[in-house]
């Protein structure tokens, strides 16, 4: 029998962001089996939807569920009680969610591009990216009237309209930023410690990303077609021309570039959205209390959100069921470090972009 | 190498892009969602914000003689606007300002302070419909003998 050696990475490590442990059994240097467990930041959100708010109420109580994807969350959740009620959203409606998850896909993905680069020793990239991030905040915040916590959405329709202003706001920002995500992706191609040191490092086959059930950018790095922005048909996205981004090696180098190219396009969603907004009310109103059963599947930046919500004709709701991206994609990530350097294991785990406040909520 | 340390040179004369907070100001966009102000003269006293609020940051204390007080935890409150939106007199007698809040110290008794509130105002209702109970069976009794 080989002799293997346990060790550990988290729960709480230098170059860990959020609490998870991964227990690594290695051979040397190389990682041979791989046990998670993410439950370190459980808030019992699930049962307080159900206990202690009206269902008016929960859709401010899941988007404390996570800080970066917030408006994801609360997005999925309207769309299931509007569902259960019977009310379908006008076009303007539709278009401000939109361009709010598209601001928010593109902020969210800049933050996982900036942790990669961090993990290649690359700080001042870090510091770069992170600046840029804010030319999107800045926009969110203008819209939102809030940094991270959007409350931008409530049953029936969004709290605040796009005025021309905003629209300006937008459009400059953006143009700003597509000249900046160029000298960026230019960076991340050639660039010396972000190109060679990530190409061939923690390689997800397309057979494994589709053994294992791979979702979002990590599924799409693979070469595997899975994106519910082109699965369900909530949501106007290929008229605004949205296109699926795939890369086939399946290495970090190959995540980089997914979110670089979702990113450029997300920017040309945006500009699609404010330039043919039509119009129309921003909140109407929907009577009446949810009864029966509803799923609503959302791509979140880190892949499919899934929520089920049951109600039972009350205030209350009966039941709400939330299964984030980073949660559904642990198997694969799991498969992604078998055989690897453990050396790279914090490398690799950043370029999953997970998000452990979503899987434990 | 001569090219990097170029431009190393030019980036020490270039702006920085952090706020010097707090000897510079953070300039906040406008339509930023801050505080909930509320004015008492045109309010009808209908409970409706207190009901629509998601973490229950207002509170209307009853008294005895029927007349309720507001009362808002500004550390609770989630500025998400629910209360505005669900009140029959928008912007004249709950609204929501451009002020932020700054964070509460020990002696704001935002936590402590509130739940004592909070407390209070429940047992205010109760001893008002309590009262109100009482009060109906009287006046009920007492119609017969009106009649005879
Ligand atoms: S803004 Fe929201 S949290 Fe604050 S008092 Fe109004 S309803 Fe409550
Ligand atoms: S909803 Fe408006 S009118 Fe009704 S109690 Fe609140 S502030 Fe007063």
């Amino acid at each position: 029998m080989k002799k293997t050696i346990q060790i550990p990475l988290g729960s709480q490590h230098i170059s860990l962001l959020e609490p998870i442990r991964f227990k690594f059994e290695c051979e040397n240097e190389k990682i041979i089996g791989v046990d998670a467990d993410v439950g370190f930041v459980h808030r019992g959100v699930e049962l307080a939807c159900t206990r202690s708010f009206e269902f008016k109420q929960v859709g401010y109580v899941v988007a404390r569920v996570c800080g970066l994807c917030a408006i994801t969350h609360s997005l999925s959740y309207t769309l299931a009680v509007e569902k259960l009620l019977g009310y379908v959203a006008n076009d303007r409606i539709k278009y401000l969610r939109m361009l709010m998850v598209e601001l928010d896909r593109i902020h969210s993905h800049m933050l996982c591009l900036a942790h990669t680069a961090e993990n290649a020793g690359f700080e001042a990239l870090f510091m770069q990216i992170m600046g840029d991030r804010e030319l999107v905040m800045e926009v969110q915040e203008a819209i939102s009237g809030n940094r991270v916590q959007f409350d931008y959405i409530s049953i029936g329709g969004v709290n605040r309209d796009l005025t021309s202003e905003l629209v300006d706001l937008v459009r400059k920002n953006l143009t700003t930023l597509s000249e900046k995500m160029e000298i960026l992706t230019g960076l991340f191609d050639n660039n010396w410690s972000l190109s060679l040191k990530y190409k061939g490092v923690g390689v997800l086959t397309l057979e494994d990303a589709y053994t294992y059930n791979a979702l979002g950018p990590l599924a799409r790095a693979s070469g595997l077609a899975t994106d519910v922005r082109a699965e369900t048909s909530d949501f106007p996205y290929e008229a605004l021309g949205y296109t699926m981004m795939l890369e086939s090696t399946g290495d970090i180098h190959a995540r980089n570039f997914v979110r670089l190219r979702e990113i450029v396009n997300s920017i040309a969603i945006c500009r699609n959205i404010v330039d043919n907004l039509p119009m129309g009310e921003i909140q109407e109103k929907v009577k009446g209390k949810p009864k029966g059963e509803e799923i609503v599947r959302i791509e979140a930046p880190r892949g499919e959100l899934f929520y089920l919500v049951r109600g039972n004709g009350t205030n209350t709701l009966e039941r709400v069921r939330i299964k984030t991206p980073t949660f559904s994609g642990i198997p694969a990530m799991m498969e992604v470090f078998k055989g690897s350097q453990y050396a790279d294991a914090p490398a690799i785990l950043a370029s999953f972009d997970p998000c452990m406040s979503c899987t434990a909520k | 190498m001569f090219k990097s340390m170029v431009e190393a040179f030019k980036n020490l004369f270039k702006p920085v892009r952090t706020i010097n907070y707090p000897a510079q100001e953070i300039i906040l966009p406008s339509g930023y969602r801050g505080l909930i102000e509320y004015d008492k003269e045109a309010c009808i006293f209908c409970d409706k914000c207190e009901k629509v609020c998601p973490p229950g940051a207002i509170l209307f204390y009853q008294h005895e003689e029927g007349e309720k007080e507001y009362r808002y935890n500004p550390w609770l409150c989630i500025y998400c606007g629910e209360c505005v939106r669900a009140c029959p007199k928008p912007q004249e007698a709950i609204w929501q300002s451009e002020t932020k809040q700054q964070s509460a110290v020990k002696e704001d008794g935002a936590n402590e302070g509130w739940f004592v509130w909070e407390e209070a105002c429940k047992k205010s209702r109760e001893a008002y419909a309590a009262a109100k109970k009482e009060r109906k069976p009287k006046m009920k009794s007492e119609e017969p003998l009106c009649v005879s």
